[in-house]
């Protein structure tokens, strides 16, 4: 707790809690990371689900570019947002859970996408499999649903203790 | 500011306000509803300015029902949140920001729509100039909405 203490008192925290923009701000940055996350993140599940197959799979791969600037955009602002109100976030359950979805949720996408693009260190001649199989479909269901959960798990931190 | 008074009277807004889960179920029900609109224009405009080229453009315009299905979510969840405090919403300007900016998104979508009748262009894979100039407005515009949208609260 002196930790938490501490961080709500970095200038970071009292900047964030200060400045009349500084949260909307934030805030308004982490819903466009959860879009570039969600969105791309979400299509690359659905398509290894089945879901438009005139999409290939290979060709995704630069959808995980956005994933990944998302993600960063959200640890950020992220971190930024905890910073400011560092005890109050710490001791919710909601907040907790949320965590532990996006571990799960990253954890989930770095199986699927290890299994469904071909190594970038290897010299790569496309081959790879075309569809996915069972094993993977059911992690990108997964993947949706850990997702999702932590959109909603995030939303609700302001109504849970 | 007597019939935003009336729609917080109304029988839905008593019931938004005597039930403690409603507010917030809408208030994620927009979130999802958000990835699912903004996500899918994203990733509609994004394309049509040349990222992801490996991708063919017809599957990717394909994810429009996800917008409107995304779009439909929002609609119903905004209006029953804009009942439960229409007099604070009514008189927000970030409010009306926000709408403005959804309307001016919607003619910007009307001009794709009209400019994709007759289009050459989306099995060549390649956007011509004033399709990458709608979707960078796209863009702007839907971004401009969510920072519109998250600055209500604090105006």
């Amino acid at each position: 707790m002196d930790f938490l203490a501490w961080l709500e008192s970095t200038a970071l925290a009292t900047a964030v809690a200060e400045t009349l923009w500084a949260y909307p701000l934030l805030e308004t940055l982490h819903a466009v990371g959860m879009v570039m996350l969600v969105g791309s993140l979400g299509l690359i599940n659905l398509r290894v689900l089945g879901y438009k197959p005139a999409l290939p799979i290979a060709g995704m791969q630069t959808l995980l570019r956005l994933a990944w600037i998302g993600f960063t955009l959200n640890a950020i602002s992220g971190v930024a947002l905890f910073t400011s109100d560092a005890v109050h976030f710490f001791s919710s359950y909601t907040f907790r859970i949320k965590l532990v979805l996006i571990a799960l949720g990253g954890l989930d996408a770095a199986f699927v996408t290890r299994k469904i693009f071909p190594d970038s260190r290897a010299e790569s001649s496309g081959e790879f499999a075309v569809e996915a199989d069972a094993p993977t479909k059911a992690l990108a269901a997964a993947s949706l649903a850990f997702w999702i959960g932590a959109v909603i798990a995030g939303r609700l931190i302001a109504y849970t203790p | 500011m007597d019939a935003l008074t009336w729609l917080e009277g109304t029988m839905i807004a008593q019931a938004i306000r005597e039930t403690p889960w409603m507010y917030p179920a809408f208030e994620t029900t927009h979130y999802i509803g958000l990835a699912m609109l903004v996500g899918g224009i994203m990733l509609i405009d994004l394309r049509l300015l040349g990222f992801a080229r490996d991708l063919p453009l017809p599957p990717i315009l394909g994810l429009l029902p996800w917008v409107w299905a995304g779009f439909a979510i929002n609609v119903v969840t905004g209006t029953l949140m804009f009942v439960y405090g229409a007099t604070s919403f009514g008189t927000n300007r970030m409010f009306w920001l926000k709408m403005t900016l959804m309307a001016l998104a919607g003619v910007n979508a009307l001009v794709f729509t009209l400019s994709t009748r007759s289009a050459d262009w989306i099995a060549s894979g390649h956007a011509p100039g004033r399709i990458k100039a709608i979707a960078t407005l796209s863009l702007a515009l839907w971004l401009g909405v969510m920072a519109a949208g998250r600055w209500m609260a604090y105006v």
